[in-house]
């Protein structure tokens, strides 16, 4: 059961990354983009944390908290670009 | 199907810098690295290098984009006064 669990997180996440890389790619407007990178950084804080439990390596939730910590700036960074403030 | 997504993640590096270099855009060039960063880190993840992931995404993936913007605002501003 928790085998199947995990299967199909993996293939959700998957997916998900699939689809955001298309629309990064295919994205006319900036905004677009961006949301697409934020949305690509929080898969990769679900990938680390099932592959930490995949592994069996606490650690690495540690590096998803980073990640989670640290993803915002940048998104934070552009908006504020955007908005002419900085 | 975790080695298919580390295939996955190792093409996204790809696209990632592909876009990056080949966007007219620079905005839209810089988010692309940031992503290619981000996907790095977590490739470095992958591979059993909690550490080195961290750093890169502490620096590579976040540092390097807020320093980007900030150097693409002040160039902006530079070339709008004259």
């Amino acid at each position: 059961m928790a085998e199947t669990i995990i299967q199909v997180a993996a293939a959700l996440i998957l997916g998900a990354i699939l689809l955001g890389v298309t629309r990064l790619v295919l994205g006319p407007a900036l905004v677009d983009r961006i949301v697409a990178i934020d949305m690509l950084t929080i898969i990769s804080i679900s990938l680390i944390v099932l592959y930490a439990h995949v592994s069996g390596r606490f650690v690495y939730v540690d590096v998803a908290l980073v990640y989670g910590l640290l993803s915002f700036l940048a998104v934070l960074a552009i908006a504020r670009f955007l908005e002419n403030g900085l | 199907m975790l080695q298919l997504l580390i295939l996955v993640v190792c093409a996204g590096i790809l696209v990632s810098g592909l876009l990056a270099a080949c966007l007219k855009n620079l905005m839209a060039a810089m988010v692309s690295s940031g992503l290619a960063g981000l996907f790095a880190s977590v490739s470095f993840l992958l591979l059993a290098a909690p550490d080195v992931a961290m750093a890169e995404a502490a620096i590579g993936s976040g540092l390097t984009t807020f320093i980007f913007v900030y150097a693409l605002r002040s160039a902006s501003n530079g070339a709008r006064e004259p």
